[in-house]
């Protein structure tokens, strides 16, 4: 039975990657981001190394690169982007005419930059480049984003639905812990948790740093730490936010269910498993979607322990004078959401088939 | 051998005493059909006795062993876990509003229970699934979820349902109460050729046709108490009781 479960598991899944059964519009958006995909990967190939462009550059640019190596937008660069070099010839083009004309463009080749629109956008097209984070070897901008919540609220659900039913419970020594857990964690701001996880658990345990956790040669090590804190904190947070969208999903449900299993003999957790969880799964899609888009915006929070995100790079892209950069970061956020909304539609639908 | 006896069965509600003194013997084979006024205590009786309402005071017996005896809403006596788990699935309950599980298919639904309770095979169940589907006259709706059923053809995939865990007692809780008036009688001939197939069943109903043609005894409770109890024929022809004189004239 067990076997036969798993294979029936297996061949849904498989199910979803036929593509004669997709949808005309699936399909579509399934190019689109295959597209994107590939385009990244190959950016990130094209991304020429330092001492190339260096080669490549004019004598002036050198100089003037050399001259900048400490400013602080520079100095910016250098610690958050890897593609500084591109970066930092965009944030040029208003300024010395002969740099732009050469660096402006994914890594410097593919889009030469001239006055007007097209200076426009060449900027919109670094800027996106570099929030989106392509090509990187640590998590940033959008990726940050999209890794952050997402495994937040995968993580997150999963602990609310024994926070749920424990609030519920009728047992005190279970509903208590419970209900003091999503009392705290919703009643106190998200980035004091994150500040709490990130510098107050390595001070109680000594000796304990989030980046001990990897290899002390890895120089994104700092980077990789914070963010496995900040995924804590998110996780624990979203629990207690979601805990309360389960429980109430999970009491919608009529009380004829619950009848319905005892008089057929199921004990609490079959019917919770298998009667009252999969029927209040369909109505927990619409909040739990609404929590996620709250928590995409939310995850700029962890530029508190030195991670950046699509806006808190774009922030530090604009202190250098471009303000130009928070369209990009608009759309950047737009194209995600409608993104993953059209995903929740997507479980909606099929969780709704019985209607 | 009698399959349910009860002594003395009391259930309050906070002040409000539904049950007073229930004493009532079903024995195998019998089909018993329960009628009286609204709040009489005829379904909170059915629902104590399958657990779903925990009886304040009295014992139930299940085919002569003590099942359960509580005083002052304390238990006194109760039988073993196994053998409570294994005589509660003796008794299959079929309630008013259906309660069908929305997100399986019908015959998802027959199966269900025997699979995760009874740890029966799919290939074990779904023979005898599929069979009384055929026996409800369902046996096209297999793969239809319950939203797409009328109210008729809901009532009997749950008595299927229950059906398709062997039950030797069926509890009907008005079974026929949220039909529409049509719908009615397709579900009442589903019972009655239950009775005929010797099933014993406890019956808690408004069709006072139904209830004439097939029962073996009819009980009539008022106030929370069994106020009399008889042939069919004598309870309805010849009543005794003033209560239930006043009853049957009100609704017939």
């Amino acid at each position: 039975m067990k076997n036969s479960k798993i294979a029936s598991f297996f061949k849904g899944l498989l199910s979803l990657f036929d593509v004669r059964k997709w949808e005309r519009k699936s399909k579509i958006i399934a190019v689109v981001l295959l597209s994107l995909f590939v385009a990244a990967t190959a950016f990130a190939f094209v991304k020429p190394s330092e001492q190339e462009l260096m080669d490549s550059a004019s004598q002036k640019i050198r100089s003037e690169l050399k001259k900048d190596e400490t400013r602080s937008r520079r100095q910016v660069a250098i610690t958050y982007n890897d593609l500084y070099f591109i970066n930092y010839a965009s944030f040029s083009t208003s300024g010395v005419k002969g740099i732009s004309e050469k660096y402006v463009g994914f890594a410097g080749s593919v889009h030469a930059a001239d006055e007007g629109a097209w200076n426009v956008t060449g900027q919109f097209i670094n800027y996106t480049y570099r929030m989106l984070g392509c090509g990187q070897s640590v998590l940033y901008g959008a990726k940050l984003t999209i890794l952050l919540t997402t495994i937040s609220i995968v993580c997150g659900l999963f602990i609310a639905v024994f926070l749920a039913l424990g609030k519920i419970s009728k047992n005190p020594i279970i509903s208590l812990p419970c209900r003091a857990y999503i009392f705290f964690f919703r009643g106190t701001p998200l980035m004091i948790q994150i500040f709490c996880i990130y510098l107050a658990v390595p001070g109680i345990f000594e000796g304990f740093s989030w980046r001990s956790l990897f290899d002390n040669n890895d120089p994104e090590g700092v980077f990789k730490g914070a963010f496995v804190a900040a995924c804590i904190a998110f996780v624990l947070n979203s629990a207690a936010y979601c805990a309360e969208i389960v429980r109430a999903a999970v009491e919608s449900i009529d009380k004829g269910q619950y009848e319905a299993a005892k008089a057929l003999g199921m004990s609490y957790g079959q019917t919770m498993s298998k009667i009252i969880i999969p029927q209040s799964a369909r109505r927990m899609i619409p909040p739990v979607c609404n929590e996620f888009v709250m928590m995409i915006k939310d995850a700029s929070l962890v530029f508190v322990i030195g991670l950046m995100d699509i806006t808190t790079i774009s922030k530090t892209i604009s202190a250098s004078g471009s303000y130009l950069v928070f369209i990009p970061a608009l759309v950047i956020y737009l194209i995600i959401t409608a993104f993953f909304t059209y995903i929740f539609g997507k479980i909606e639908k099929k969780f709704s088939v019985y209607e | 051998m009698s399959m349910i006896r009860t002594e003395h069965v009391s259930k309050k509600f906070g002040h409000l005493e539904v049950l007073k003194d229930v004493n009532l013997t079903v024995e195998n084979g019998e089909v018993i059909c329960i009628i009286g006024p609204s709040g009489a205590g005829k379904s909170t009786f059915l629902r104590s006795l399958n657990q779903l309402e925990m009886i304040t005071g009295g014992k139930i017996f299940i085919e002569d062993e003590l099942f359960l005896h509580r005083e002052h809403d304390r238990t006194v006596d109760s039988i073993d876990k196994d053998k409570h788990k294994a005589l509660m699935l003796e008794m299959g309950m079929v309630f008013q509003h259906f309660n069908l599980f929305p997100h399986k298919t019908v015959l998802e639904n027959l199966m269900l229970a025997p699979m995760t309770v009874k740890g029966m095979n799919q290939t074990e169940i779904e023979p005898l699934a599929r069979q009384l589907l055929e026996e409800v006259g369902l046996s096209d709706k297999a793969d239809e979820y319950p939203s797409k059923l009328s109210g008729g053809q809901k009532q009997r995939v749950a008595i299927a349902r229950a059906l398709a865990m062997q039950p030797k007692i069926m509890l009907f809780d008005e079974p026929t109460s949220a039909l529409d008036p049509e719908l009615v009688g397709e579900v009442l001939n589903v019972m009655k050729k239950l009775a005929e197939e010797g099933m014993t069943m406890l019956c808690v109903t408004h069709e006072m046709g139904f209830a004439r043609e097939v029962a073996d005894k009819v009980v009539f409770m008022a106030d929370g108490i069994i106020m009399e109890e008889g042939k069919p024929e004598e309870l309805f022809n010849n009543p005794q009781n003033p209560r239930t004189k006043q009853f049957l004239q009100s609704i017939l």
